[in-house]
């Protein structure tokens, strides 16, 4: 604020220049949109560099124009004109089809080539057993002390995956040695088809308050996996692939399309926007491949995501980096989400207001400042010097990463937590709940949403990082998968990286790097756009 | 709880209850590893850079090569090859970048806060806020091939002389990535500014421009500062942006030399990362040094979040 202002009160009493507050104002707009806009100008560069649009010919994109984009203008323009939330639920379907057939690939490299179907089936097996006996333990619950009980869970687990050695085989093996083993496709209809039927069917039960209707709908769901396996061969569709895309995918969306249609009867119009795109996209493709018309030559190819590192740009591929970041991320969150919310829980809920607690406090936010590389030293130091690891494994590399992402999933679940109304624990304390009780019933449900979006977005951060993977020894070039925890591992912006640094040539600069940046993008929007819907929802229930 | 022995359940005493404990033990465990982590890495920095310096190695019983720590902070040349461990060679580095970065992003973040707090409606916010928190979202590593590929040819019709690897196009893009920092703790800052305040400042007839700059600004200035600090802590400690696109030769520049900005330089994080893409093997002298460069970094890093911390709380108007 100048005197020439303050003066000017003096002057001129009443009159008010309109010219520096609109300037003023416009300024600070410009300020506002600088990064957005300069970005969105980046990210357009790289997408065209990447799926190079104008390579394809002219009559492809008139036949998607006609097909695709007039009718979902015609439709989507009716309908924010006349009905928006039926356009927020189209705009829903559309999204969710799209994030999940992203999230179906990783699902399929993970119990196709990953871990091989049978051993997948072997550990859910094993899995399943003790989990069964917990559950019949805990129906005793009154007549078997705590301890005991503990005690007989655990063991259990233990005895069921890992066996007494000379004694009798682990439940894993068991199945794995069996004479009769059913193929591929049927194992991964009854595991994914399965919990895709349990979740389908818990769903529909809730939103159509009858459970036949959720039996009904997951039985359909679990036909419906095992019909794409069987019928996907016929039309050139790999059974596996069939029914992993099926179970992930399509039975999903179709649920929450179905329970959209049948329950929210101002809003069901919505899906017709969705129909639209869907079939646009089929007819549109159906006709360009009758028409003759060749596509874009685009970098994102099919052999791009399914091919490994190469020494010429046209040929390198992505995969064994999806693939190593798919077991980061895994290892990540098994990591970091129960240490994260636990600590968080002790500072919220038990934590008494003393030194210590304060230190922790202060600690933790100190932590979240760290740089990334520094940890990364961690990782290297600790693990790999100290404790005499092996460089680049998928188990170090997880632990760093969750080790850097911890504050960021203690600070958000702290505010998760802390929006609990108080009330409500004190009518839990009120009914004679313990502490443990109330935690476990009360608080821990109600701020699980909240949580469930702070860890999301700060994998997002940790699926990002390259520096902490390449202290720890991470490899440049990998050309296989990693099957284990204990193999080498790279991941999405490590390749990246070498592309762009190691590999430094224009010819990885405009087709390699373009095509690795835009995939590493879309599973960070997926990652993320996830974690918005789940906020929005989680904020309009409060 | 089974009602027939109602009488003894209501008086139990649970707090030390197996169950309890066991969980209480576990939340605890969990809120402790944050501060065995602190302690590890400041132990590890401590051990493994003191076994580097001529000083400090005979304590920590390191027979072989070491370097003189007067030296190391007070040379100019970083040279591994000829055993040259002169820091400010990379701290001069990350300093250009710090400084570049803090050119663009401080006025922006800052303006970017007043509009959000004081002039956006409601609708524009919750737009523009997820499209900001996306600056921050996106990899480093991409930022870094942005400048490289994108940014520095666009500079180049600018500034004809410029190199491939620059400071400027690394500066840009680190400034653009710490832009929603300062938005988002300055915004949250402004928006602590009771409205009382704006309300008498409109009642003793002043503008919207007068009540933003004349009083939210300054109310809210030891929030500003702080997110500041906090996103120079973090340019400071950001790898793989500056790692791609600053450079890989490190060179002392002089900071407030605007055309030292057009040559490229290696700061310290970038410095690491090329010590160990390079095959070093653990043990050595160069491996060592990626742990005095690393406490470097921790110190400074560490050094802002706590002044940061302290000015939010130490000059905040309390209403």
């Amino acid at each position: 604020m100048s005197t020439d202002t303050e003066s000017s009160y003096a002057d001129g009493f009443g009159q008010v220049s309109r010219t520096a507050g609109t300037v003023f104002r416009y300024l600070l707009l410009g300020a506002t949109m600088f990064g957005i806009v300069t970005l969105a100008v980046l990210l357009v560069y790289v997408a065209n560099d990447a799926i190079r649009p104008l390579t394809a010919d002219l009559g492809w994109h008139l036949t998607f124009f006609l097909t695709l984009v007039v009718p979902t203008a015609v439709v989507g323009g009716y309908l924010a004109r006349r009905n928006v939330p039926a356009l927020k639920l189209g705009g829903m379907v559309i999204g969710m089809l799209g994030v999940f057939l992203l999230f179906s690939g990783g699902v399929a490299i993970v119990f196709v080539d990953i871990v091989p179907p049978l051993t997948g089936l072997s550990y859910v097996v094993g899995l399943l057993v003790p989990a069964a006996l917990t559950v019949v333990l805990t129906k005793y619950e009154q007549q078997i002390p705590f301890t005991l009980r503990v005690a007989a869970t655990g063991a259990a687990f233990i005895l069921s995956l890992v066996g007494v050695p000379g004694y009798f085989h682990s439940i894993p093996e068991i199945v794995r040695q069996l004479p009769v083993v059913p193929a591929d496709w049927m194992i991964l209809t009854l595991v994914l088809g399965g919990v895709a039927a349990v979740v389908v069917g818990q769903y529909v039960a809730r939103i159509r308050e009858d459970t036949t209707a959720g039996l009904a709908a997951g039985a359909s769901a679990l036909v419906l996996t095992g019909l794409a396996a069987v019928v996907g061969p016929t039309l050139g569709v790999d059974a596996n692939a069939a029914a992993v895309v099926t179970s992930v995918a399509f039975v999903p969306t179709l649920a929450y399309a179905g329970g959209a249609a049948v329950t929210r009867e101002q809003e069901r119009i919505g899906l017709l926007l969705a129909a639209v795109v869907i079939g646009g996209s089929l007819v549109g493709a159906v006709a360009v491949d009758a028409l003759g018309f060749a596509g874009p030559q685009s970098w994102v190819d099919w052999q791009f995501l399914t091919s490994a590192h190469s020494g010429t740009a046209e040929n390198a591929g992505l995969y064994p980096a999806i693939g190593g970041s798919i077991l980061l991320m895994a290892t990540v969150a098994a990591l970091s989400f129960p240490l994260g919310v636990g600590a968080a829980v002790y500072l919220e809920e038990y934590a008494p207001d003393n030194a210590f607690t304060r230190f922790i406090d202060v600690n933790i936010s100190n932590l979240a400042g760290v740089p990334s590389v520094v940890y990364g030293l961690l990782g290297l130091g600790v693990f790999v010097t100290y404790l005499g690891q092996p460089t680049g494994t998928v188990l170090i590399g997880g632990a760093t990463l969750a080790l850097l992402i911890l504050p960021i999933v203690i600070i958000s679940s702290r505010e998760a937590i802390r929006a609990v109304p108080s009330d409500m624990r004190q009518a839990s304390y009120g009914m004679g709940a313990t502490r443990w009780q109330t935690v476990k019933n009360v608080v821990l449900p109600e701020a699980f949403p909240g949580i469930l979006t702070g860890t999301i977005l700060a994998l997002g951060r940790a699926i990002g990082e390259t520096a902490p993977l390449i202290m720890i020894g991470a490899p440049n070039v990998l050309f296989s998968l990693p099957t284990e925890l204990t193999s080498k591992v790279s991941a999405m912006p490590l390749q990246v990286y070498a592309w762009s640094s190691l590999f430094a040539s224009e010819d990885f600069y405009t087709k390699a790097v373009p095509a690795g940046v835009v995939v590493l993008l879309a599973v960070l929007l997926a990652m993320n756009s996830i974690a918005i819907v789940l906020r929005n929802k989680f904020e309009s229930e409060n | 709880m089974s009602t027939d022995d109602l009488e003894t359940d209501l008086t139990r005493n649970t707090e030390n209850s197996p169950r309890e404990l066991l969980t209480r033990s576990f939340f605890f465990l969990c809120a402790a590893l944050s501060v065995v982590t602190t302690l590890s890495i400041v132990g590890l920095l401590i051990t493994e850079a003191s076994k580097f310096f001529t000083l400090t190695a005979p304590l920590m019983g390191v027979a072989g090569e070491t370097a003189s720590i007067v030296d190391f902070l007070t040379g100019t040349t970083w040279q591994i090859h000829s055993q040259e461990f002169g820091v400010l060679a990379l701290v001069s580095a990350t300093l250009m970048v710090t400084i570049g970065s803090a050119v663009i992003a401080l006025p922006l973040g800052v303006a970017t806060a007043i509009y959000l707090s004081e002039y956006a409606s409601a609708q524009a916010r919750s737009i523009l806020k997820p499209a900001l928190e996306i600056l921050a979202g996106v990899p480093t590593v991409v930022y870094g091939f942005f400048a490289l590929i994108y940014i520095t040819p666009a500079l180049e019709v600018v500034f004809p002389g410029i190199g491939t690897f620059n400071m400027l196009s690394a500066s840009i893009v680190v400034g653009i990535m710490i832009i929603p920092m300062v938005a988002s703790i300055s915004e949250d800052a402004m928006s602590a500014v009771p409205d009382e305040l704006r309300q008498a400042g409109y009642g003793m007839g002043a503008t919207k421009f007068d009540v933003s700059t004349g009083i939210v600004v300054p109310a809210a200035l030891s929030g500003i500062f702080s997110s500041f600090i906090l996103a120079l802590s973090r340019a400071i400690g950001e790898t793989m942006a500056v790692t791609v696109a600053a450079g890989a030769q490190a060179k002392f520049l002089n900071p407030l030399n605007p055309a030292s900005y057009l040559e490229g330089a290696l700061p310290m994080t970038a410095a690491m990362v090329q010590l160990l893409t390079g095959d070093i093997t653990g043990g050595g002298l160069a491996y060592r040094s990626l742990f005095a460069i690393g406490l470097v970094l921790f110190v400074i890093t560490l050094i802002m979040n706590v002044i940061s911390d302290y000015v939010s709380r130490r000059y905040r108007e309390a209403y």
